[in-house]
């Protein structure tokens, strides 16, 4: 748990302080009569004035905040308690304590609170006595709820099956472990009662059927007052203040213990653009369809920026396909982001140029670049589920990618759509085109993301993992579809993945990405026979080999940005390590025309026969 | 099929909160009827407990007793007053709309003001606005609503003298007064529920602006506007409408107080009337209507979720 913020804890701290401390004060007597003086104004006795009887104020508000944070505390507490132990022993016991507490406090909560207390007040009367087992009776139920989902959530953790394994009794296990991991939200609980016990009492009390006059109440005071409000608002505006400053300040005390309780990360930064800036003087392949050069991307953080895409270079020709493979955490998924402008809000590219034909894509302005998004540059997400909005039809959201680049109407776009899905090999297409993305399978459902990034024939595909959540099969049709379309259309393709047989089959050149650098760089035969970093040989003995043998996992987790090692980041992992490697960060060295390593053993590798490569 | 379901499960809930309605009169501690008669401490005549008695039943089992009151439930018939031999249903249905009209203007202004502001504040995330008008709906959330109304009246009626301070006119009778006087009330249950939906609408969309869909829009190059009203508020505006339901529900018993500020005759004056007068067949009555008004409330409140939501249609 953090700390709860001091500001509201202080406030309410003066308030109860007040409260507590109101009989030895010295004040006049809140119920003392004073008739000839009644609406007298402020005066040195009666610093806030006196009432419409006379009483005086300031007393009467101090008394009146006793009354209402007593009220408060006690029914707050008594829920609490008698709540929170049936919830226990509800989510505990299960069966028949369960239903019988969990049943009722859904009942219960199927009453609004005020007509619960109303129907209870008729019951038992008005008073003070009555008030609090009636807000008690209004709050329990929350109280019942929140410790039973408590429970339910830690039941089944390893610890407590361990500990009833042990022979530990029911009781005690409830004692020890359930209940210190449900204080958090009893808490927050407890704090929500206290804040409305206040409201509710000053309510019922203000309609004459809480605290009964003459004892001081604020509600009751705002009642009285409303009679004289016209020629002197102020004996109304006191307890009006007081109310609201104490509810206020209540409320603000929840949140403020919700948040220690439960920390929702930190709010992100809003900013997205590059400044312009000059751009570099870039040599780039001609002919080159897309081009990124020495693009970073940054993080802010609240200790620094971190860069989890350093200097990343590379290009795609026309009908070209373009693998970028890594493990997760190597940057690949975020350089693809980068490229068409969707970082999440926390990143931003800091440095470098993407060029997609003529135009610069990171200094763009957001309308231009959202005309390319979908129509020339397209993208394919990695889980088709998430990427699909749940509430839209699956031709809905084709036909919207294509009236977002073209004119057409509603009809010719949806036929459009409907033969979209059938050239993705959907069976009963027009059918189809009318479900919902929970209604198809995971196949079906990432043919409709390829269906939805191709409709506006793009020159340039970066479809990132696109065939992970797929079994093998599906797979295999997914990469022939795209191998299809890029054959058609004579698009680019980049195609980002982990997995390294789909590489082999699909793509044209590779890149490597280790811990958001590219480690090696060039033709796939050369990468799949000869690789020239000791990652990408680790990578390929990682791969699930043909002849059934086991695969050889890499031991160690991609170093997180922030915690980088000093030389190579590899080093940590690598087999073939030595001292050298450690000195200082190895460059990105050109071995053969096209082909690039980030390894300075580079040469021993480049010597060794063929399918062993580096360090075998 | 998931509509019957939930139809029935609806019904079960109005007959569990009908029974609990009439035992809670018949199983507080002494002889109810004495009880409802007693007033200020002095101890009711013998004779008039015994013919109450018999009005109520009370001497019957209690097994008959429940059947009887279903019986009248199940016909319409909620009994009469005890203060003056009014048919309660007959009260109750003259009240009713006049509640619920008070709540439906309410809910309309809140919505209205709610969620846009609360779908600005969440996308200018921490600037300006957004503190603004989180910072307003804290406030107003702090009030509670009988001090919004009470200094309504003061501002509104007392000192600048442009609406009436409270009352009820028939549409029909003064159209502009009706409105008038509807107004204030509407707008100080406004007062409690827009920050509601405020903070619900805000929270909904901050949440739903980082999932994957609205990148996957955003990829198609579909306009800002496109995004954040098909992708975003389109998504985020299923759990605000929960929260609406919820908010509606409690406000049909809780009106009381507003009611009461502006002298609104409406069905939480009569409870609070028959809650004074001890007057336990009103209240009865007062409370199944709101409870099952509650519950239809919730049963269409979970229709249009799954209108909203298509992944529901399907359990
Ligand atoms: S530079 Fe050294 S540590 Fe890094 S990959 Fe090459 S051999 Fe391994």
């Amino acid at each position: 748990m953090r700390r709860i913020n001091p500001i509201p804890l202080a406030a309410v701290g003066i308030i109860a302080l007040l409260a507590l401390l109101v009989p030895y004060l010295g004040l006049p007597d809140p119920v003392r009569i004073d008739v000839p003086n009644r609406l007298a104004g402020p005066s040195w006795q009666h610093l806030l004035g006196q009432d419409e009887v006379g009483r005086d104020i300031l007393s009467r508000l101090l008394w009146g905040a006793r009354s209402s944070l007593t009220v408060a505390l006690l029914s707050a507490t008594i829920a609490c308690v008698i709540g929170t132990a049936l919830g226990v022993m509800g989510g505990f016991l299960g069966g028949v304590v369960d239903l019988l507490t969990i049943r009722a406090a859904d009942i219960v909560l199927c009453f609004p609170p005020l007509l619960l207390a109303l129907l209870v007040v008729t019951l038992l009367g008005p008073g003070a006595a009555t008030l609090i087992p009636v807000l008690a009776l209004v709050y329990l139920p929350g109280f019942v709820r929140v410790a039973y989902a408590g429970v339910l959530s830690v039941r089944h953790q390893e610890y407590v099956e361990a500990q009833r394994a042990l022979g530990v009794g029911k009781l005690r296990i409830m004692l020890r472990t359930v209940l210190p991991n449900i204080g958090g939200p009893v808490l927050v609980q407890f704090s929500l009662a206290m804040a409305s016990a206040v409201v509710l009492e000053s309510g019922l009390s203000f309609l004459g059927l809480g605290v009964v006059p003459p004892s001081p109440s604020w509600g009751l005071m705002i009642g009285a007052a409303r009679s004289t409000m016209a020629q002197t608002p102020l004996p109304l505006l006191w307890p009006c203040l007081a109310l609201t400053l104490t509810v206020l300040s209540m409320n603000a005390l929840c949140d403020a213990v919700r948040a220690a309780v439960d920390p929702h990360g930190v709010p992100p930064r809003q900013r997205r653009w590059l400044l312009p800036a000059l751009l570099p003087g870039l040599p780039f392949r001609a002919g080159a369809s897309l081009a990124v050069r020495d693009l970073t991307v940054a993080i802010d953080t609240p200790a620094g920026a971190v860069r989890p895409v350093r200097s990343v270079s590379w290009s795609v020709a026309p009908g070209e396909t373009l693998a970028i493979v890594g493990e997760s955490g190597s940057g690949k998924s975020l350089t693809g982001l980068a490229v068409l402008g969707l970082l999440p809000l926390v990143a931003r590219p800091e440095e470098g140029a993407v060029l997609f034909g003529e135009r610069e894509l990171l200094r763009m302005d957001e309308a231009a670049l959202r005309r390319l998004r979908g129509a020339e540059l397209a993208m394919i997400f990695q889980d088709p589920m998430s990427s699909l909005n749940p509430v839209h039809r699956i031709g809905t959201q084709i036909v919207e990618a294509i009236r977002a680049h073209r004119p057409l109407s509603r009809r010719s776009a949806w036929q459009e759509a409907v033969a979209l899905l059938a050239r993705v090999g959907i069976p009963d297409a027009a059918r189809r085109a009318r479900s919902f993305p929970h209604e198809l399978s995971g196949g079906m459902r990432q043919r409709a993301m390829i269906a939805m990034a191709i409709a506006n024939r793009p020159t340039l595909l970066i479809a990132d993992e696109p065939t992970t959540a797929l079994d093998v099969t599906i797979q295999a049709q997914v990469l022939e579809l795209l191998a299809e379309l890029k054959a058609e259309n004579g698009m680019g393709l980049v195609f980002i993945t982990h997995a390294l047989p789909v590489v082999a089959e699909i793509a044209d050149r590779v890149v490597v990405m280790y811990a958001g650098e590219v480690v090696e760089h060039g033709p796939v035969a050369e990468i799949f026979t000869r690789p020239l970093h000791p990652y990408t040989a680790a990578l390929l003995r990682s791969a699930p080999p043909e002849d059934g043998s086991l695969p050889q996992a890499i031991p160690g987790t991609v170093p997180l940005p922030q915690h980088l090692p000093a030389g190579c980041a590899f080093a940590p992992r690598c087999v073939s390590r030595r001292d050298a490697c450690e000195a200082a960060p190895p460059p990105l060295e050109q071995a053969a025309p096209g082909h690039d390593t980030r390894c300075i053993r580079w040469r021993e590798w480049q010597r060794l026969p063929v399918t062993q490569g580096a360090e075998a | 099929m998931w509509v019957l379901r939930r139809i029935g499960v609806a019904l079960v809930l109005v007959w569990i909160v009908a029974s609990v309605v009439f035992l809670a009169i018949r199983l507080v501690p002494g002889d109810p009827a004495e009880i409802m008669l007693s007033q200020g401490g002095v101890s009711p005549d013998a004779a008039v407990v015994a013919e109450l008695r018999d009005q109520l039943g009370l001497d019957r089992s209690i097994w008959d007793q429940y059947r009887a009151n279903f019986q009248g439930l199940l016909s319409g018939d909620l009994g009469v007053s005890l203060t003056d031999q009014a048919s309660v249903s007959g009260q109750v249905f003259a009240r009713l709309p006049r509640t619920l009209e008070l709540i439906a203007v309410a809910a309309l202004v809140s919505v209205l003001t709610g969620i846009p502001l609360g779908l600005l504040a969440a996308l200018r995330r921490g600037g300006w606005f957004d503190r603004l008008a989180m910072g307003l709906a804290g406030l107003s959330l702090s009030v509670p609503v009988f001090v919004v109304g009470t200094l309504l009246v003061l501002v509104f009626a007392q000192w600048l003298a442009l609406l009436p301070a409270g009352g009820f006119t028939p549409f029909r009778t003064d159209p502009t007064r009706h409105v008038a006087q509807v107004l204030m009330p509407a707008i100080t249950i406004a007062s409690s529920l827009a920050p509601v939906l405020f903070g619900m609408t805000r929270a909904a969309v901050i949440d739903v602006i980082t999932r994957d869909h609205v990148r996957t829009a955003r990829a198609k190059g579909v306009a800002p506007a496109g995004v954040v009203l098909r992708h975003v508020l389109r998504n985020a505006l299923i759990p605000v409408v929960t929260v609406l339901a919820l908010h509606l529900g409690t406000l049909l018993g809780g009106t009381v107080l507003v009611e009461y500020v502006f002298n609104y005759p409406g069905l939480s004056g009569l409870l609070v009337d028959a809650v004074n007068a001890r007057d336990y067949p009103m209240v009865q009555g007062v409370v199944l209507v709101i409870s099952v008004l509650f519950v239809a409330l919730n049963l269409t409140m979970d229709l249009v979720y799954g209108v909203l939501d298509p992944r529901v249609r399907r359990a």
